[in-house]
């Protein structure tokens, strides 16, 4: 492998763990900018997605289904977590939040090693997502690239329904100013279940899409938090903006940090963090202006 | 239209309105004056119901609204200007107009995107600029417009002048009495005495979290004594 095909890949390779990245915290940062809820179990949701998606694909032999049902059974432990717990917390204040939704965690995981086990289980690559596609010059294994595009697909999708709708347009309002977005007429409360939905939706397919290359393991709970929520305070609390920039900065310096700088490579995203929290505590692209 | 009965309301421990009354029929400009921290933007945000009333009735059109969360009061037909204006700065002008006009209920609303527009020819030109490019006056415009895209029965006002050039509280002054004339129904909050009162049929005076006189806009501007013990400095 040549010096340039080396670097073309790891810049796909950072581009895919940017595209998971940008999945799980479009979620939690939109819950944290309209909710003002911290919601630790996040993680959790994406841990689920992998092993819900390892059960379907297990009993119907097929990756789509496994695709498609993720998302959807995430999305309904989500609702029950949201009305079994995180609706009854939304007044407390912040500590309690991180307290019960870290419990909530350890809860989830032991919950799983029950269930599926503590092995790692693999969902197998679609027939048709197998071997090598050519980009760059270079060959890429295709079901990364999928993993690419699915990113870069649900990335446009969100901007333009933030942007062109009115539903992204209530949503815009209510991030902004929630009591003045209900004063006139919308239910915030409904809006924010709503997005808590989607939210968990996402982590519960960014889990599934993960699965094939890293394998479902208990540990997901909490290996992708923290880059999640580093993501989540680089880009700026509520920022469909802030998700997509910090997803690719977390994303390529975990990847080119590894390779560059192997000894130093897991502290500089917390080099990072440190740095933007000291000169824009607010984000690089805070939804509030 | 609008009744509100021993209202009393504050914030967490701390109670700032202390029994209010407040009788505002159909058609009435109403103005509240009072010095600062008497509790009238409190009164108004309770009406609303961005503050829960810590006793006491608000009734709008025969029917209980206080303790229903403020999107639903919103949809019984009060709109709400507040003190902060509260443009949405992340959207454009006419974004903040879109979403107005598409809470208002019915079928054939009285105002449109383009009647407000006509209203205040200076938003016209504006509508694809961010809120937050506005300034303090056009922000005052666009917030009214945007109550009156609601098609509201009721149009609640907190302190509309303050901040603003005396040129632009004018044409504030002329577009409310516009607005007057067609028979609609306010609730101002001002600390602007010659405004409120020269706006509004009657008025209210608040001190110490009370409503402690209520009569015709007129008697209060002849009567300098009552101004003197509430409304001077």
């Amino acid at each position: 492998m040549s010096g340039t095909e080396f670097w073309a890949t790891q810049f796909l390779n950072g581009l895919q763990l940017s595209m998971l990245l940008f999945l799980l915290s479009v979620g939690l940062t939109i819950i944290f900018g309209l909710m003002h809820f911290v919601n630790l179990a996040h993680g959790a949701l994406y841990m689920l997605g992998a092993y819900i998606g390892v059960s379907i694909a297990m009993w119907t032999d097929n990756y789509w289904a496994a695709f498609f049902g993720a998302p959807i059974g995430v999305t309904i432990i989500g609702i029950a977590l949201y009305t079994g717990v995180i609706k009854r917390m939304r007044k407390e204040g912040p500590m309690s939040q991180v307290l019960v939704t870290f419990g909530l965690i350890f809860v989830i995981v032991d919950l799983v090693r029950i269930v599926w086990g503590s092995i790692a289980l693999g969902i197998p690559t679609p027939e048709i997502l197998q071997g090598q596609v050519s980009i760059f010059g270079i060959s890429y294994p295709a079901y990364r690239m999928f993993i690419i595009a699915l990113g870069l697909a649900v990335m446009a999708g969100l901007s333009l329904m933030l942007a062109r709708t009115s539903y992204g347009a209530m949503l815009r309002a209510s991030v902004e100013n929630g009591e003045m977005a209900s004063a006139m007429g919308i239910d915030v409360e409904k809006l924010l279940f709503s997005v808590f939905c989607v939210g968990c939706a996402l982590a519960g397919l960014a889990g599934v899409v993960a699965a094939p290359v890293f394998s479902a393991t208990p540990a997901m709970a909490t290996d992708i938090l923290i880059p999640t929520l580093i993501v989540v305070v680089i880009g700026g609390l509520g920022s469909l903006t802030g998700a997509i920039v910090g997803s690719l900065i977390v994303g390529f310096i975990q990847t080119f940090g590894a390779v560059l700088l192997p000894s130093f490579s897991s502290i500089l995203v917390y080099i990072l963090l440190a740095g933007t929290l000291i000169i824009r505590p607010e984000g690089l692209v805070p939804a509030r202006k | 239209m609008l009744e509100v009965r021993g209202l009393k309301a504050g914030y967490d421990e701390v109670q700032v309105v202390h029994g209010v009354d407040l009788d505002i029929g159909e058609g009435v400009f109403h103005a509240i004056l009072g010095r600062n921290g008497v509790g009238k933007s409190t009164t108004l945000k309770t009406i609303m119901g961005l503050l829960l009333p810590m006793d006491g009735d608000v009734v709008f059109k025969g029917e209980t609204i206080s303790g229903k969360p403020p999107h639903e009061i919103a949809r019984h037909g009060i709109a709400y200007v507040p003190e902060t204006r509260d443009i949405f700065g992340s959207l454009t002008v006419l974004e903040n107009l879109q979403l107005a006009a598409r809470m208002a209920s019915g079928s054939n609303p009285a105002w449109t995107i383009d009647r407000v527009l006509a209203f205040f020819p200076n938003l016209a030109g504006r509508q694809s600029n961010s809120g937050s490019q506005l300034s303090g006056g056009e922000q005052q415009m666009l917030a009214i417009a945007r109550a009156l895209l609601m098609n509201p029965a009721l149009l609640i006002l907190d302190e509309p002048t303050e901040g603003l050039a005396p040129i632009i509280i004018h044409q504030i002054f002329d577009k409310l009495g516009e607005l007057r004339r067609s028979g609609m129904t306010m609730l101002l909050v001002e600390q602007n005495f010659q405004f409120a009162t020269r706006l509004c049929d009657t008025a209210s005076i608040f001190g110490r979290g009370q409503c402690v006189w209520t009569g015709a806009s007129d008697d209060l501007r002849a009567d300098t004594d009552l101004h003197a013990q509430w409304l001077g400095v």
